[in-house]
């Protein structure tokens, strides 16, 4: 994958592209949406 | 003219430095704002933040180096900075860490701990250790900036050493967190759009796509010169052989230490103090990871693909062109890059380095000013006034004491102090406060004493392993050697290799469990 046979080496670059979207998508879902906890204290 | 326009670059930079500096001492107004930014900090202003504060100078040029010498696996200390640095980091730590600071009414990682283990001793330690050990990783951030300028301006170490001290010191002492924050906010934005406009060029000057200079780097691997192959070089596309001693440095040192080491960085957590919700941190989850792949995860590509280029062009790998590990990247960019690119990744550098000193001092002042001071002497009306002043004071004694250890070493490239200065800041951050700080988050039935017996096994077993153990440290410093006859107690077996966090940590996490479990009727009787 990636033109690269270390599936050591390419593992890591795919796990950082998909962390990054997964990142990406949470922040999109919870973007403006309030912690219950954070209503609790206040 | 190319002068003209590079001097005239870095003083628009420096300007507004100064500028975002004078802001952040007009919005400071008592010591939380000064400490925590008043705790209601932009969120995109606290992720960036923490991102410029995470990667430093060393990131960029030394682990860049490390990845043109050794190759790709080094990608995998990357991935952990996204994965536990933020969010990891973010999600587990940050937010009860957020949440427990705001009902303690706390404003330092220190004070954090002690209030919430309810233990003075436990704070003063805690900031003593900050006190302590962080100068001397402070003083090697310090040199890489320096070095920077020297490049820029072409002036000595010394004028340069003292230009870099006043231009931090100065916004850090004036604006406080907000001063430092801000600045830090400008410098990210410059590291990322100057590694973006980095990995462009690159492929523009290899003619190749991403696949087809992995499978062109991936072919040269017999190219691996021969002392490299014996610690285990297996070429720059494929991870060092298993089990050799570039398998132990690269897992245990770069990836483990780092990567696990960076939960318990003070001037990281306390920034998770600085806005007043979850939703905010929830915010900066996306803004660090999608930061971190494009600044570490560009620089340590480029890295490695900097062999094809020079394979390509001059018939040579690159740690044969320059000879150093460190010049590597800034060599790679001069030849791949237009002029004015080079002054851009200069001030790339120079950002990388200033974002994290200034919150290393930051840190340090906290220490020393809110939570030394601050617990040893009397509770009084006059002393919560002055508060703000002893911290300003306090980062003015910690940046002196930064800059005269950076004095004294001078120039000279091979002092023990900086080669185990952030390995020894990063190993005692994880192994004495970590297991203390996840207990206080997730595990109710830690104690006192438990986290205080934990923190002080982490130090002990730490300091211990680095003079007598670790071959980096024990061998730079020569205790071992004077004392001993030899560098490293155990010479046998790849022990010499492995980090002291790998054996100091469990110590550490096994110490708390099992010391609070022991005082538990203690706790309970108390309650």
């Amino acid at each position: 994958m990636f033109g690269i046979s270390d599936p050591a080496i390419w593992l890591v670059y795919l796990l950082s592209i998909l962390c990054t979207i997964g990142s990406i998508v949470f922040g999109i879902i919870y973007w403006n949406k309030e912690d219950e906890n954070d209503n609790k204290e206040k | 003219m190319e002068n003209f326009y590079m001097y005239l670059t870095v003083m628009l930079y420096f300007l507004a430095i100064a500028f975002l500096g004078y802001l952040g001492y007009k919005k400071t107004h008592n010591s939380k704002d000064f400490l925590i930014g008043g705790g209601d900090m932009n969120p995109i202003v606290m992720a960036l933040s923490y991102g410029a504060t995470f990667i430093s100078a060393s990131a960029i040029v030394g682990f860049g180096g490390v990845a043109a010498t050794f190759g790709m696996g080094i990608q995998w200390l990357m991935f952990l900075n996204m994965f536990v640095g933020v969010v990891i980091a973010y999600i587990v730590f940050g937010r009860p860490t957020r949440r427990i600071g705001a009902k303690l009414k706390v404003s330092s990682f220190a004070e954090f701990l002690g209030a919430y283990y309810d233990s003075p001793k436990i704070r003063i330690f805690v900031a003593s250790i900050i006190f302590l050990c962080m100068p001397l990783y402070a003083a090697a951030v310090l040199r890489g900036g320096v070095f920077c300028m020297q490049e820029v301006f072409g002036i000595s170490f010394d004028l340069s050493l003292l230009i870099f001290t006043i231009i931090v010191a100065s916004y850090v002492m004036a604006g406080g967190m907000k001063g430092v924050m801000y600045t830090d906010a400008l410098q990210a934005i410059i590291m990322f759009c100057c590694m973006g406009a980095l990995v462009f060029g690159v492929y523009k000057s290899l003619g190749m796509g991403f696949s087809e200079a992995n499978t062109a780097l991936e072919a040269m691997s017999d190219k691996v010169p021969e002392s490299l192959a014996a610690v285990g070089h297996q070429g720059w596309t494929a991870m060092p052989k298993w089990g050799s001693q570039q398998w132990y440095t690269l897992v245990t040192s770069l990836i483990m230490g780092v990567g696990i080491g960076c939960l318990a960085q003070p001037q990281l957590v306390v920034r998770f103090m600085t806005v007043n919700s979850t939703k905010k941190l929830n915010q900066g989850v996306a803004i660090g990871c999608v930061f971190l792949l494009i600044t570490v995860g560009v620089i340590y590509h480029v890295g490695a693909i900097s062999n094809l280029y020079f394979m390509v062009n001059d018939g040579k790998i690159s740690i044969e062109m320059v000879n150093a590990t460190d010049k590597i990247i800034p060599y790679f960019v001069g030849r791949v890059m237009p002029t004015w690119f080079v002054t851009v990744f200069m001030l790339c550098i120079l950002s990388a380095s200033m974002s994290t000193l200034s919150a290393q001092f930051h840190t340090m002042a906290a220490a020393a000013g809110s939570d030394i001071y601050g617990t040893c002497t009397k509770e009084t009306p006059k002393k919560k006034d002055k508060m703000t002043t002893m911290i300003r004071l306090a980062v003015l004694i910690s940046i002196l004491i930064s800059y005269l250890i950076c004095y004294v070493l001078g120039e000279s490239s091979d002092s023990p102090i900086i080669a185990i200065s952030t390995s020894l800041f990063m190993g005692i951050c994880a192994s004495s406060f970590l297991p203390a700080y996840f207990c206080a988050l997730y595990w109710k039935k830690a104690t006192k004493e438990g986290a205080y017996a934990s923190m002080w096994v982490g130090v002990i077993v730490t300091i211990l392993l680095l003079l007598f153990v670790h071959a980096k440290e024990a061998s730079a410093l020569g205790i071992c050697q004077a004392l001993f006859g030899t560098d490293v107690l155990i010479s046998n077996g790849m022990l010499k290799f492995v980090d002291p966090i790998v054996i100091a940590f469990p110590l550490s996490c096994i110490t708390i469990v099992v010391v609070s479990l022991l005082t538990q009727k203690k706790k309970d009787a108390a309650a």
